[in-house]
This record gives C-alpha cells, sequence and structure tokens, in this order.
C-alpha cells in the first residue's frame, strides 16, 4: 500500500508545505492561554483562520472545528495526490480519533444546563455525535465509498491504517483517506493538566522519557493510500505490527517516536531504540496527541519522498540515545514509527522508499 | 470469499437477557417499555430499558461495559471459549457511540462552577473504552477496535472484524455492539424532533417517530480453518458486508438510498448471493418518518414487494451504537430457528412506502438474511448471514 498523497492541520497551519517548514526551522513557542481558574497553561491550538476555506466548507457552516481540521486535510489529501478525476465511488474514507467531537459535545451539555433539555440546539446535538466530521468529509468531498470512524486512546491512527490495508486488498474500495483528528477544547486541556505533568517552558521533552512534560495540541492528518501509483507517491507502508514485532529486528534507518508527554513514563520507548539507527520525536512541533502517531508518521512520509532528515526539534538528551540532530540530504529507505501505550504494548508502522514498479 | 462461521450469539435487549429469553419475547410479542428509570429527567418519551443486568457483569458506573460483557460471555459460552482465549488470535471489535464521549453531566456542573472537578469521571472513561476493556477482560490478544459510526456502529463493527478475519489478521473475532440509555442523546433524539410519544410503530402509516432503547448484540466469527482445529461446527456463517455512504446530510437519509443500495448491492456481492435467495431482512426500522420511507423504498426496489421483512425496534427501541450488534444476533438467530416475529408495532401499510412488515409470527425457509443499518451522517451498512442447512 502506497501514500498517495497527505493532508495536515496543525498548530503551525494548514498543508504539507508548512509542516515541512515547520520540520526544518524546528521547536517554536506554543500559545498561552488561561485555565478557569486563570491559570496560565501552555497549548498548540490550530488558528481559526487556517479554517476558512469557502469553497470546500461551504456546505457546512454550522460544522465544529474538529470537522472542518477533517475536511480540510482529507481535502488536501486528494489534492497533494496530483490525481485528477479520481473515481469517489471507490474512495472510502476512516476516521480515527480519540476524543472525537468532546468540545461539541461540552456545548451541548451547556445547552442542557442553560436552557433545559427541552431546549436544547438539536444543531449542536448532530455535530456532537462522533462521525459528523466523517460525514462532513464524504458531503464536502462528495464521496460515496464506505465511512468509517474508531476511537481510541492509543493506536486509533494505527488500527485505521491497518483496516485501510484490509479494505484495499479485499477491494473493497481502490482508495482509502484514512486520518485523524483530535480537537483541544478547554475541558480537555483542563484533564490534560490536572492527569499530567505541564512543560512550563513550553517544551514537549521526547527523550527526557521520566518525568515527562506535556502541552496539548490539535490537528488532523489525512493519508491517502492506495495499491496504485500515482505521481506524487510519499512512501510505502511496508507493514504495521501490534503487540509482538517479528520485524522489530529490521535494519530500520531512522526510529521515529511517539514520546510526547502523554504517559507519565515513557521509558518504555527505549529498548526499542538502538545505539546504531538515529531517532527522532516530532511531537514539539504539533503538541501532546493521543493521534500524535498520524503526525509522525507524515513527517516520516515526507523524509522517504524528500530523502531529507529533519533534525529532532527539542534535543534534550540526559540519557544519551542517538539521536537525529542535522537537517538535510540523507539517504533513508526505511522508516519504524512507533508508538506505546500505558500498558506497554507497541504499535509499528514501518515505512517504506516508494520504489517505481519495472516497466 | 473464504468462509466465516458464526459460532456464538449473545444478546441482552429490552426484549431478554439472553438468547432464550429474546425469543420469548418475540414469539408473544411483549414489548417492555416505560418510563425512564436510569436517570432523572423531565422528558416524558418511552424508552426500552434493560431492567436486569446480571450480577457477574455488573461493573458500577460503566453500564455500557456491563451490557456488552453480558452478550459477550453468552457468545464465547456458546462457541464454547469461555475458558480462555490466550492460545488463539482474536481480535475485538465494538460499535459504541454513548461509551466513547465523556458526557458526566455532573463532572462538567463542576467544572462550569468552580473551575476544577474530581476526575472519576474521566478516569472512568479514560478506562472505559469498549473493545480494548472488552480484550483485556477476555484475555484477546488481537486487534482491537472501537467503532463509533452512530446507528451503524455494530453492522460497521462486525464488516471490520469480517475483514480482519478475511486478511488474516485474526483467527477468532468477537464484534458487535452496545450502548446504555443515557440522558444526552435522549435529550438531542428529542431536539430533533423525531421521538415518539408511544410505542414506536416501524413502517406504519401512523408512525410517530423512534423509542430510544438499549442493549449489546455480540457475535463470535471463526474462519473455517480456526473452528475446525477447534473441531467447532456451526449452522450460521456471515457472508458479506457492504457499506456505503448517502454524502447527502448529517442527520437525513438521501431520499433516493443511494448509500443503502450500494451497501446491500455490495453485501449481496460480497456473498454470491442474488436477492431473490434472501429469505427476510430485518431492516434497520426506526420508524421515523423519513427512515422507513427511504428504508422501504430501497427494500422494495431490491428484493421486491413480495419481501418478508420486519423491524425488530418495536421489542427494544433503538438502541443506536447497540442495535446493529443486537439486530445481527436476532437475524441470525431467525435464520436458524426458521421464524421471524412479528414487526411489533405494526398495523397499517403507508402508502408512500408501499411495503409491509410482518404482522405476526412467521416462518422463514431459506438459507439467506441480510440486516441492514442507516445512521446518522449518511452511513448505510448491511450484512448477509447464511444458515447451513446440511448440518
Amino acid at each position: 500500500m502506497n501514500i498517495l498523497g497527505m493532508g495536515i492541520i496543525f498548530t503551525g497551519g494548514r498543508g504539507i508545505d508548512c509542516f515541512e517548514d515547520s520540520l526544518k526551522s524546528g521547536w517554536r513557542k506554543p500559545s498561552e492561554v488561561s485555565g478557569p481558574t486563570d491559570k496560565k497553561y501552555s497549548v498548540y491550538r490550530v488558528d481559526p483562520e487556517t479554517l476558512t476555506d469557502r469553497a470546500i466548507l461551504k456546505k457546512m457552516r454550522r460544522s465544529d472545528k474538529l470537522s472542518r481540521m477533517a475536511v480540510l486535510a482529507a481535502a488536501d489529501a486528494i489534492e497533494s495526490s496530483g490525481i485528477k478525476n479520481i473515481n469517489k465511488e471507490r474512495i472510502g474514507i476512516i476516521v480515527a480519533s480519540a476524543f472525537g467531537a468532546h468540545a461539541t459535545t461540552f456545548k451541548f451539555l451547556d445547552d442542557i444546563l442553560d436552557f433545559g433539555e427541552a431546549n436544547v440546539s438539536p444543531t449542536v446535538f448532530s455535530n456532537s455525535v462522533h462521525n459528523a466530521a466523517c460525514s462532513y468529509i464524504s458531503s464536502a468531498l462528495d464521496i460515496h465509498g464506505p465511512t468509517l470512524t474508531v476511537t481510541q486512546f492509543y493506536f486509533s491512527f494505527q488500527y485505521a491504517l491497518q483496516l485501510a490495508q484490509a479494505w484495499i486488498n479485499e477491494e473493497r474500495c481502490d482508495y482509502v483517506l484514512a486520518g485523524a483528528v483530535d480537537q483541544c477544547g478547554a475541558v480537555l486541556e483542563y484533564v490534560y493538566n490536572c492527569k499530567l505533568i505541564q512543560a512550563h517552558d513550553g517544551r514537549i521533552k521526547p527523550f527526557h522519557f521520566e518525568p515527562t512534560f506535556q502541552v496539548p495540541g490539535e490537528g488532523a492528518a489525512f493519508f491517502l493510500v492506495s495499491k496504485r501509483d500515482s505521481r506524487n507517491v510519499f512512501c510505502a507502508v511496508e507493514n504495521i505490527r501490534f503487540g509482538k514485532d517479528p520485524d522489530g529486528h529490521m535494519p530500520a534507518d531512522l526510529n521515529i517516536i511517539d514520546t510526547d508527554g502523554l504517559l507519565p513514563d515513557e521509558s518504555v520507548y527505549i529498548p526499542s531504540l538502538s545505539p546504531d539507527i538515529p531517532a527522532a520525536a516530532y511531537s514539539p512541533l504539533f503538541g501532546s496527541m493521543m493521534i500524535g502517531s498520524a503526525f509522525n508518521c507524515a513527517a516520516g512520509a515526507l523524509t522517504l519522498k524528500n530523502q531529507t532528515c529533519y533534525a529532532n526539534p527539542v534535543a534534550e538528551n540526559p540519557r544519551g540515545i542517538h539521536l537525529l540532530n542535522d537537517t538535510g540530504h540523507s539517504n533513508v529507505e526505511l522508516i519504524r514509527c512507533i508508538r506505546y501505550n500505558c500498558h506497554g504494548e507497541k504499535a509499528a508502522i514501518y515505512l517504506k522508499k516508494y520504489k517505481e514498479p519495472a516497466s | 470469499m473464504k468462509n466465516v462461521l458464526i459460532t456464538g450469539l449473545g444478546v441482552i435487549s429490552a426484549a431478554g437477557r439472553d438468547l432464550d429469553e429474546t425469543l420469548n419475547s418475540f414469539a408473544y410479542e411483549k414489548r417492555n417499555a416505560g418510563r425512564v428509570s436510569l436517570f432523572e429527567t423531565a422528558l416524558n418519551y418511552p424508552v426500552f430499558e434493560v431492567r436486569e443486568i446480571p450480577e457477574e457483569f455488573t461493573l458500577k458506573g460503566q453500564r455500557t461495559l456491563s451490557l456488552a460483557l453480558c452478550a459477550v460471555y453468552e457468545a464465547l459460552g456458546e462457541a464454547d471459549l469461555e475458558a480462555g482465549l490466550t492460545k488463539y488470535r482474536v481480535g475485538v471489535c465494538m460499535g459504541t457511540t454513548v461509551a466513547s464521549q465523556l458526557n458526566d453531566l455532573e463532572f462538567y456542573k463542576s467544572y462550569r462552577r468552580d473551575g476544577s472537578a474530581p476526575m472519576t469521571a474521566v478516569d472512568r472513561y479514560l478506562k472505559g473504552n469498549l473493545a480494548q476493556c472488552i480484550s483485556r477482560k477476555i484475555g484477546a490478544q488481537g486487534p482491537s477496535l472501537t467503532v463509533v459510526n452512530a446507528c451503524s456502529s455494530g453492522t460497521d463493527a462486525i464488516g471490520a472484524a469480517l475483514s480482519w478475519l478475511k486478511n488474516g489478521l485474526c483467527d477468532i473475532a468477537v464484534a458487535g455492539g452496545a450502548d446504555e440509555l443515557s440522558r444526552i442523546p435522549y435529550c438531542g433524539f428529542g431536539s430533533l424532533g423525531i421521538v415518539s410519544p408511544d410505542l414506536c410503530a416501524p413502517f406504519d402509516r401512523d408512525r410517530k417517530g423512534l423509542n430510544l432503547g438499549e442493549g449489546a448484540g455480540v457475535l463470535v466469527m471463526e474462519t473455517a480453518n480456526s473452528a475446525r482445529q477447534r473441531g467447532k461446527t456451526s449452522d450460521l456463517y456471515l457472508g458479506g458486508y457492504g457499506s456505503g455512504c448517502d454524502a447527502y446530510h448529517l442527520t437525513s437519509p438521501s431520499p433516493d438510498g443511494t448509500g443503502l443500495k450500494a451497501s446491500i448491492h455490495k453485501a449481496l456481492t460480497d456473498s454470491g448471493v442474488a436477492p431473490q435467495q434472501v429469505s427476510f431482512v430485518n431492516a434497520h426500522g426506526t420508524a421515523t418518518i423519513e427512515n422507513d420511507i427511504v428504508e422501504g423504498k430501497v427494500l422494495k426496489y431490491m428484493f421486491g414487494a413480495d419481501l418478508k421483512m420486519l423491524s425488530t425496534k418495536g421489542f427494544t427501541g433503538h438502541a443506536l451504537g447497540a442495535a446493529g450488534g443486537m439486530e445481527a444476533v436476532f437475524t441470525a438467530l431467525c435464520l436458524r430457528k426458521g421464524w421471524i416475529p412479528a414487526s411489533a408495532g405494526f398495523k397499517n401499510m403507508d402508502e408512500a412506502i408501499s411495503i409491509a412488515p410482518v404482522k405476526e409470527k412467521t416462518a422463514v425457509n431459506g438459507c439467506y438474511a441480510v440486516s441492514t443499518s442507516l445512521a446518522f451522517g449518511g452511513n448505510n451498512a448491511a450484512l448477509v448471514f447464511r444458515r447451513d442447512e446440511k448440518i
């Protein structure tokens, strides 16, 4: 399965070019906001001005931020593939999320508390349903294939990608838009800050491992995947492994890890790193997200397509891990993107440099 | 296609705590609806609550998971897998709606009022992801996925599990849906003006809308190879799954039923079954004006006016993310038993639909049946079941 197109919305803006600029230019300070008790904290929010594409969003004036992020990233994924007249009857959609439309759900609870059960807004309720974002993607882009929304706190993106591969293998569709989206509303930020250590200097330190420091983030990353080719193929998805990883010994050129402060102890990642293979983690660019794997996967896909490595944005390294420290041209064939959950279980996505089939 | 056996069925709903109680309710047209007792509300729509969850499955504050476990263990029992799953590659794929959202009103009230709130509800939510919880409870070590496709979640979860099995990602899959009755969708559906003040009457001329319900329905699905190695046989198979999106509207189905037609067509093609071979359809049949018109017309178009069809929501209410799982179990069970119950609540044909569900317990003789689901967001999904007459 190949990644033919990508679309990204994150705190740094919209689009692959924007994401690549961010990978090249390195860490930027998050914004500072006030919590419910006026306590300040850092957050990587998406600027609403980023989400004002009238051509694509014309049918969704009442949609929430989560859906807008998802639709724009999905639209960009198709656009970036360069495929003209793609058969939209043959595209499936799988949207992965951890928290879904939680911000709109709380808005609906506001309605119940403020106006009473009989006077709540049907529009807000409709937008609070978990698959609203997926529905908006299908209607905004006129996609008629199978659509699925999945939610999990860990590995939701990896399982979405695995199912996309299964759909393509079965010829259920020719293309799948598989992606991840999460929004960082005020309540979720409060929860993060109650349960985890805030990065008071605004820096997620991916190689600190323990204790860990988080800065909540939000955004969407979508991938157009297919067995087919396009002129813009980013890379191939070689494999997706869960738990036991028989490919774990494979000599990858780069390990990208999802450390972002959402586990209080991330030292579980250390044994999967090797002194012979450089490691990178890009969470300081987009924030701490349960679906952060999708953004790291996008960074891996760009690395393979451009044959350019991107230096770690925050390289504090008390454990002496072999880090990727320089941005520049590099021959990269295979990247292992690794995530662990709170039970010490691993998911690994293997991305491989695309090679055109011999004619 | 590779044969996928259904080796276990489990269900709990207002119609019964297990398969036997459910069949009894179906046979004698028992409709166990009433006022809401699970939460305080000023609204007065009748609901189909599960009156009692067996104590061994009851987890405090986790009603959806409790309902799911009740159905899961019944299905595992029928599949002779109660003793443990660790030696098999087992995936868990469950659909839900309510269990996927942090919508605890007391938590949020406290947060709004004080700028702080106890984390009890949050912890329960973070530890309560449906598929992951079930995987841990039963010791499944294969893929684990929670599907949140609104009202087709259960059907789509079964479809995703079928893909896992066909692609060799697991040998056994526990799949279905579960949802508890919650105040939030109770208010939300009320605001949409599609909830009936009376008992629901799917496909009836005078229907006034849906009743909400709750429950869980679970299949144990298995590759033929896995079943053979365990020495397990079954008369039931999952033939195929289809899904298609209307790309039309967030809450209304496409008037021409584009996505539903595509999903049924795909499920039949997947199964290698012609429409005329289908002995009955268990329709989504929510009893809302729009759903029943679109669905009825599509079923008539695809299967003909003589189709035997029903909606079981007259016995269970609309259990949202659980509905597809429960109705998959009902469909498989009816195919096995050779009869379908009356479509409870139906009295008079709606000329706008021009196809009627069965009014009484009806014998069905064929080997194939279809279950359909339509959901918010324009999702449509269909499953095809097969009964093997030789066993």
